[in-house]
C-alpha cells in the first residue's frame, strides 16, 4: 500500500519535556489506522505535528510525496489532509449549513470566488453532507445550540467537506452516546468505502478503533510502543501493561 | 406584521444578514435626508464642519471595525493610517520649488495619500498580524509612536512645526465627498460580510487554527483586511489634513482617533456593520451634551456611561436588536424560561 502519510523520527519537546521521541507513522492510500495511548501519551501532540499546528524539534513528515515538515496548516489543509479537535471546533455563532460552507477547498476559488457567497454546487454539497450525517433538519439552527453528539458530526461534516484524501479525529466519539457512536462508525466506514478517504483516529473507546481500523498504533510516554492489527495488539502483553493495566482493572 | 418585519431586517442589517425592505427604505431614508441637510437655510458652515468631522469619525470607526471587529485583532494604533494619510496628502500639496507652490492637485495628492497608508500597512501588517492578542496591540500602539516620532524628527515632513496647506475651504463640497465614502464603505463592508472573504473574517476571530485547518490562509485574509482599513482610514486622513489646512505631528498622530474609534465600535456593536456608524454618531452627540452640560465632569460622566454600556449591553446598542444580544435581554429571556418551566436547565437549547 503506498504511504499517502508518513512521519520519520519526530521530536516534540516543551520545554525540558519530551512530548514526541522519535515517533514514526504511516497510513496508506484510503487505510483506517487507529492511534490509541493511555493520557498524555502524545497522541494529539503527535495529530498537532502531523497537521501542523505545532511545529516539530526533530524528523520529517511527508504528505503524498510533499515533504510539509514547514508547511503551515492550511498549506497542509490543501493538499488534502483535514482533522478534527480533541475540543470541538465549530462556529457556535455561525449556523450549521455556514460552518460546512466554510470548510472548502479555498484554494481552487480564486480572487473573484473569495468575493461571492456560497455557489449552488457547494449549497448541493453542504445538504447532501448534512443528510448522509443525519444533520439535515438542524441546518439553519446556530451550531451553539447542538448537542455535544451533534457537533461532533458536525465537525466531522466540516472535515469532509474539502474531499479531503486523509482525516485525522481526535476522539470522534468522546461525549457521545452509544447509539451516536455507532452512527458515526457507520457513517466513516461508507465514506472509507465509497470515496476511499484515509483515515487516523486517536480514541480512547478502544472497540470502537478495533471494528474501523485495519491498523492499530499505541503511544506511551511520547514513544511508539506497538504496532499491528488491532486483535494482536490488544493481546501484547506490553500494551496491556501500559495502555489496559490500569483501567482494565476498572473493566474497560 | 410591522414591529415582527422591522425587528428582523433590523437584526439582518446590524449582524450583516439580508438587509430587507424597510432596512433599505431607512437607510435610504437617512441618506437622502443627510444629502438635503446643507440646503436647509439654518445648517452653517460650521454644523457642516462638524458634520464632517462626525463622519471622519465614523468611517475610522468602520474600518478599525474591519480588524477589531470582524477578525478580533485589536489595533491601539489605527490613527497612524489616519497620519500618514493626512501627512503624505500635505506633504504632495504644499511642495514648493524656490518659492512658487508645485503641489499636486488634491484628488492625487489624497489618493496617493491613501496609497501610501494602505501599502504601510500591508508591509507591518505582515509582521505585526503574526503576534496574537495584547501582543498584536501593543506591536501597533508602538508603531504609532514611532512614527510620530519619526515624522517629528524629519525634515520633508516640516519637523514638529508642521506644514500648511493652501486653504480650500468648501464646507459643503467636504461634506458631501465624506458622506459618500462612509455611505460607499458602509456598503462595502455589508456586502464584505456576506462574502465567503467575510465569513473567512469571522471564522479567524471566532478560531483562527480551526481556520487554518480549514484551508483559510489566515496571514493573508488578516493582511488584507487590515491594508484595505489602512488604505481607507488614509483615505479620510488626507480629506481631514485638506479641510484642517494644517498638519503637525500633535494633531495629526493623535492617540484619542483610535480611542474614539475602538470606544464608537464597542459602544455600537463589535463586529456588527451598523455597530461604528451607531456608536459613532452616538459618541459624537454624547460628548457634545456633555460639553455643553458637565464641562468639568464630561470625561468622567463619559467614562462611566460606557462602562455602563460595556457591562451591560456587551454586543453594543445594536445588540438590542439581536435575541441573544444584550446581557439585560438574556437576563430577561431567562427569567421568563424559568417562569414557564421551572425545572429547565440554564444550558439547554
Amino acid at each position: 500500500m503506498t504511504a499517502l502519510l508518513e512521519a520519520r523520527g519526530v521530536v516534540k519537546r516543551f520545554g525540558g519535556l519530551t512530548a514526541l521521541d522519535r515517533v514514526d507513522i504511516t497510513v496508506g492510500e484510503g487505510e483506517m489506522v487507529g492511534l490509541i495511548g493511555p493520557n498524555g501519551s502524545g497522541k494529539t501532540t503527535l495529530f498537532d505535528c502531523l497537521s501542523r499546528v505545532s511545529s516539530v524539534d526533530a524528523g520529517s513528515i511527508t504528505f503524498d510525496g510533499i515533504d510539509i515538515t514547514r508547511h503551515r496548516p492550511h498549506q497542509v489543509a490543501r493538499l488534502g489532509m483535514s482533522r478534527t479537535f480533541q475540543v470541538i471546533r465549530v462556529y457556535r455563532d455561525l449556523t450549521v449549513s455556514e460552518n460546512m460552507e466554510l470548510s472548502i477547498q479555498w484554494e481552487g476559488l480564486g480572487v473573484p470566488g473569495l468575493f461571492t457567497k456560497a455557489d449552488p454546487g457547494t449549497r448541493r454539497k453542504v445538504e447532501s453532507l448534512l443528510e448522509f450525517l443525519l444533520l439535515a433538519p438542524l441546518a439553519n439552527e446556530r451550531a451553539g445550540v447542538l448537542s455535544g453528539g451533534q457537533r461532533r458530526l458536525l465537525e466531522i461534516g466540516m472535515a469532509l467537506m474539502s474531499e479531503p484524501r486523509l482525516v485525522l479525529l481526535d476522539e470522534a466519539t468522546s461525549g457521545v452516546n452509544p447509539t451516536l457512536v455507532v452512527e458515526i462508525a457507520d457513517r466513516l466506514r461508507e465514506v472509507n468505502r465509497t470515496a476511499g478517504v484515509a483515515f487516523l483516529l486517536v480514541e480512547h473507546n478502544v472497540r470502537f478503533v478495533a471494528d474501523l481500523c485495519q491498523r492499530v498504533v499505541v503511544l506511551d510516554q511520547g514513544a511508539k510502543l506497538a504496532e499491528g492489527p488491532p486483535r494482536r495488539i490488544m493481546e501484547d502483553p506490553a500494551v496491556v501493561e501500559a495502555y489496559f493495566g490500569a483501567e482494565g482493572e476498572g473493566g474497560k | 406584521m410591522g414591529r415582527g418585519l422591522s425587528s428582523r431586517t433590523l437584526r439582518g442589517f446590524v449582524a450583516g444578514g439580508r438587509l430587507g425592505q424597510v432596512g433599505w427604505t431607512a437607510s435610504v431614508a437617512i441618506l437622502v435626508f443627510l444629502f438635503l441637510l446643507p440646503l436647509l437655510p439654518s445648517v452653517t458652515n460650521s454644523t457642516l464642519f462638524t458634520l464632517t468631522l462626525m463622519l471622519t469619525t465614523v468611517g475610522v470607526a468602520v474600518n478599525w471595525n474591519l480588524t477589531g471587529g470582524f477578525t478580533g485583532y485589536v489595533d491601539f494604533g489605527h490613527a497612524v493610517w489616519f497620519g500618514i494619510g493626512a501627512y503624505t496628502t500635505a506633504i504632495l500639496v504644499s511642495l514648493q520649488s524656490n518659492g512658487p507652490q508645485i503641489g499636486w492637485s488634491p484628488i492625487p495628492a489624497i489618493g496617493l495619500g491613501a496609497l501610501v497608508a494602505g501599502l504601510l500597512a500591508a508591509l507591518i501588517g505582515r509582521a505585526t498580524m503574526r503576534l496574537k492578542g495584547p501582543y498584536f496591540s501593543i506591536a501597533m500602539l508602538g508603531t504609532f509612536v514611532a512614527m510620530r516620532e519619526i515624522v517629528r524628527v524629519s525634515g520633508f515632513t516640516g519637523g514638529g512645526v508642521g506644514l500648511t496647506l493652501p486653504p480650500y475651504l468648501n464646507r459643503p463640497l467636504f461634506y458631501y465627498i465624506q458622506l459618500v465614502l462612509v455611505a460607499a464603505l458602509v456598503m462595502f463592508t455589508w456586502w464584505l460580510r456576506r462574502t465567503r472573504f467575510g465569513a473567512a473574517l469571522v471564522a479567524i476571530r471566532e478560531d483562527e487554527i480551526g481556520a487554518e485547518m480549514r484551508g483559510i490562509d489566515t496571514t493573508s485574509f488578516k493582511v488584507s483586511v487590515f491594508s484595505f482599513a489602512g488604505f481607507s482610514t488614509g483615505l479620510f486622513g488626507g480629506l481631514w489634513a485638506y479641510q484642517n489646512t494644517f498638519v503637525d505631528p500633535d494633531i495629526a498622530f493623535v492617540e484619542v482617533r483610535t480611542v474614539d474609534a475602538v470606544m464608537s465600535t464597542m459602544l455600537g456593536g463589535l463586529g456588527t456593520v451598523a455597530g461604528p456608524v451607531v456608536g459613532a454618531v452616538v459618541l459624537y452627540w454624547l460628548r457634545e451634551v456633555l460639553w455643553a452640560n458637565l464641562l468639568d465632569y464630561h470625561l468622567l460622566t463619559q467614562g462611566a456611561l460606557l462602562i455602563v454600556i460595556v457591562l451591560f449591553i456587551p454586543r453594543g446598542l445594536v445588540g438590542i436588536f439581536d435575541r441573544r444580544g444584550t446581557s439585560v435581554n438574556a437576563l430577561w429571556g431567562r427569567w421568563l424560561v424559568r417562569r414557564a418551566d421551572p425545572g429547565r436547565k440554564e444550558d439547554e437549547p
